[in-house]
């Protein structure tokens, strides 16, 4: 040990303990000198060896320590205790200046304790900047904010809870929560919550509150509450928060005000928009048979608006002939799945047998649990309808004027053409022949007359012959096609027609029908036909759905067939034969020239047209023709027919 | 044997103005032909004219428009219409005028002189 109690030579074991301690520990003497100090003095201070025996006043570390010979001196005097915080560079310590007496001897000197406080001071600065650094912000926050002890007394508040409530720290330090603004918070669960939350069961719950200030008048707050704990600390406090929400109630308020503004809007449109073009929507949960209607759908109904609206119900309005069709909107999703966009005409029966024409566009969903719902829209389309039959009527009538007043001017021109010399043929004839049975008979007479003949006859044939170069047929046009987009086309084509008289028409396409050469006009001709000679088959029929089925499909690798399938009248076995004849007819108003047309087509594309009965009820009519050759089709010519006469 | 009675033919057609004329010569009557109305208006043979046998279509007058002259003029010659039209609608209207008969060409050699005896028993 270099350093040592100098003048104290019975406390070896003191100094060992002096220099096992971390502060330093000065002796000075009466006379200002230095005594003795331990190792924490040499490596804290700085203080030497040689340093034992100089005044205070030469050691530079102590010269810096202002007044410390008036301060020791007056210790020695006083026998007091003195303390100081001195400052050396960046470290600060605590000075203790104490009176030193050694055994019963008077106070000989002081001894100077140096405790390092320059970690203490850091902390204790961050921890006042944070303080006011803290204070700053809860200051400067809009919203008011308090700190209140357990059993609510406000301890402390911001800035803004102040001139909020309009109150002062001083006459609210300490006053229960409950009992400001004229009790405004004294609300029953107040305190319970606050129990709660702060036994850790439950977290505190925001409340709505409405209060008037006196400046600011009426607001509305949310109030918070947050337990604050301080670890070591068993005092727990609560902030309570205040958070002004009227400007966005307000707002709120006005956003609501306006999109229920435009929601009426918008609804108002709708309806206006219905009742304009006769529409009406409605939806069908099928499983429950909820429906829900809109207020145009009453109105097309005839039924009074609001009054529940039930499958039977409906049922009264619906002609009979098409409530079927409810019937299949109920099995239509669980047989196809999928998409299930479709569309349907049907007829009301008004009370007053006035007859509504409707046309429906239907959607078909799954609600979430997997239950089919419809969303419709109806339209009332009656006058449409009934222009269109309008239409259709005068169409026809002007059609089949048309077509009598041409077929009967030909008939009479032919008639006039040929009887012309039929009727020179047989009066030469009757002549020829009294000519040769007179007696002598007049040979040169007859003669005459066989030459006449001949000549009417020659000027008949010509009549004919002038007739096929008009109505001849043509060399047709042929071309690779898709038989069942003709098919398709025919059907749209006819579609309505068929509706009108109520034809249930199902279409059963075959998939991957190879393509076949021909004309396409002149095919869906024959097409056309079996759905109309189909339909009038099955125009007498009440007894049973008017279904009508029409198929195509691939034959024996090279053909394609197509059938057209009636659930009507059919035909008598013996008829069988005659049915394709040209002048043959069942019909009372058919021309019975169809059938024979549409064989003569069909043999010209080297195919074959027959017919059926069916098992239980109508015929099937159909024909096969052979597809188009490899992939790669050719044009197959078809030559017009010359058997009919000369060329 | 008395003088012949002359049957008129009056028909826009050839034929028929050389093929019945014949005939009706093998039947034992006199015969004219006439290839129009007019025709047989200027001919000047309609006081000695005991049976007109008329075609109906022809070009100018018509057979029905020479009927309604001769009513007119009061020539009360016996008709035989005949027409290749085969318009049966004609037939009673032509009837209701006063025609004897109507005959559609074709007619058979039975028919045309069942019309002929009609006509001369009528007047």
């Amino acid at each position: 040990m270099t350093t040592g109690f100098q003048g104290i030579p019975a406390a070896i074991d003191l100094i060992h303990i002096l220099d096992t301690i971390e502060v330093p520990i000065v002796f000075v003497r009466r006379d200002f000198v230095i005594a003795c100090f331990n190792k924490a003095a040499a490596d804290g201070l700085g203080l030497s060896a040689a340093d034992v025996g100089r005044t205070c006043r030469d050691v530079s570390v102590l010269a810096r320590l202002p007044r410390l010979e008036q301060q020791c001196r007056q210790v020695i005097a006083d026998g007091v205790e003195w303390r100081a915080d001195f400052r050396d560079g960046d470290r600060w310590f605590v000075v203790r200046i104490s009176p030193c007496s050694i055994g019963d001897r008077p106070i000989s000197g002081t001894v100077l304790t140096f405790t390092n406080v320059t970690a203490f001071r850091a902390s204790t600065d961050q921890a006042i900047y944070e303080r006011e650094f803290t204070k700053a912000i809860l200051n400067t926050v809009a919203d008011p904010l308090v700190v209140v002890s357990p059993d609510l007394r406000i301890q402390s508040g911001n800035r803004a809870f102040y001139t909020t409530f309009s109150v002062s720290r001083d006459e609210t330090q300490g006053v229960p929560l409950d009992e400001v603004g004229n009790g405004a918070f004294a609300f029953r669960t107040l305190r319970a919550q606050f129990e709660e939350m702060l036994a850790g069961r439950h977290a505190f719950q925001p409340v709505e509150v409405e209060h008037v200030f006196p400046r600011k008048g009426q607001r509305t707050l949310i109030l918070g509450a947050h337990p604050l704990s301080v670890p070591g600390h068993s005092q727990r406090r609560v902030l309570v928060t205040f958070q002004d929400i009227t400007a966005r109630k307000q707002a709120e308020a006005a956003k609501d005000l306006r999109s229920e503004k435009e929601l009426r809007r918008s609804e108002a449109f709708l309806t206006e928009g219905q009742r304009l073009s006769l529409t009406g929507t409605f939806s069908w949960k099928v499983a429950t048979d909820e429906i829900t209607w809109s207020e145009q759908l009453y109105r097309i109904y005839e039924f009074e608006v609001g009054m529940p609206v039930t499958l039977e119900l409906i049922r009264t309005r619906v002609h009979p002939e098409d409530v079927s069709l409810l019937e299949k909107m109920k099995m239509v999703d669980q047989a196809r799945g999928g998409s299930n966009d479709f569309e349907w005409q049907y007829r009301l029966l008004m009370p007053d047998h006035s007859i509504k024409y409707m046309h429906a566009v239907a959607h078909a969903t799954r609600d979430r649990d997997g239950q089919l719902e419809y969303i419709a829209a109806v339209q009332d389309v009656t006058v449409r309808r009934i222009s269109e039959e309008a239409l259709t009527r005068a169409r026809t009538e002007l059609a089949h004027v048309a077509r009598a007043t041409t077929l009967g001017t030909l008939t009479a021109s032919i008639a006039h053409e040929v009887n012309q010399p039929l009727s020179g043929i047989i009066t030469n004839a009757s002549t020829c022949l009294r000519m040769l049975d007179a007696d002598p008979p007049n040979v040169d007479g007859a003669r005459e007359t066989v030459r006449r003949t001949i000549r009417d006859a020659d000027r008949a044939s010509d009549v004919i012959t002038r007739l096929r170069a008009l109505f001849g047929r043509k060399s047709t046009t042929t071309e690779s096609l898709d038989l069942n987009e003709a098919t398709r086309e025919v059907i749209a084509l006819s579609l309505s027609e068929l509706q009108g008289s109520g034809v249930i028409l199902r279409a059963d396409l075959g998939d991957d029908l190879p393509l076949v050469t021909g004309d396409r006009v002149q095919l869906q001709q024959v097409i056309l036909n079996l759905l109309r000679n189909a339909a009038d088959a099955m125009s007498g029929i009440d007894d049973r759905p008017k279904q009508l089925v029409i198929r195509t499909e691939r034959v024996d690798d090279d053909g394609v067939c197509l059938s057209v399938q009636d659930a009507g009248v059919g035909f008598a076995p013996e008829d069988i034969d005659r049915m394709f004849d040209a002048f043959y007819t069942t019909k009372s108003g058919g021309m019975g020239i169809g059938l024979s047309v549409s064989r003569s087509i069909i043999e010209r594309h080297r195919g074959r047209l027959w017919a059926a009965r069916n098992d239980d009820q109508g015929a099937t009519f159909a024909f096969s023709i052979p597809c188009a050759p490899d992939t790669k089709p050719r044009p197959a010519v078809i030559e017009p027919e010359h058997a009919m006469g000369k060329p | 044997m008395a003088k012949r009675s002359l049957v008129s033919v009056v028909d826009d057609d050839e034929s028929v103005r050389e093929s019945l004329p014949d005939l009706l010569r093998e039947f034992g009557f006199e015969a004219k032909a006439f290839a129009s109305a007019e025709e047989f208006l200027a001919s000047g043979y309609l006081e000695q004219t005991r049976c007109l046998i008329l075609d109906i279509a022809m070009p100018g007058m018509s057979g029905q428009d020479l009927q309604e002259e001769l009513t007119r003029r009061r020539q009360k010659i016996p008709i035989v219409f005949i027409t290749a039209t085969g318009d049966e609608t004609v037939r009673p209207l032509v009837l209701e005028r006063g025609a004897v008969e109507c005959l559609f060409k074709p007619f058979s050699e039975k028919a045309l002189l069942g019309a002929l005896n009609a006509a001369l028993s009528v007047a």
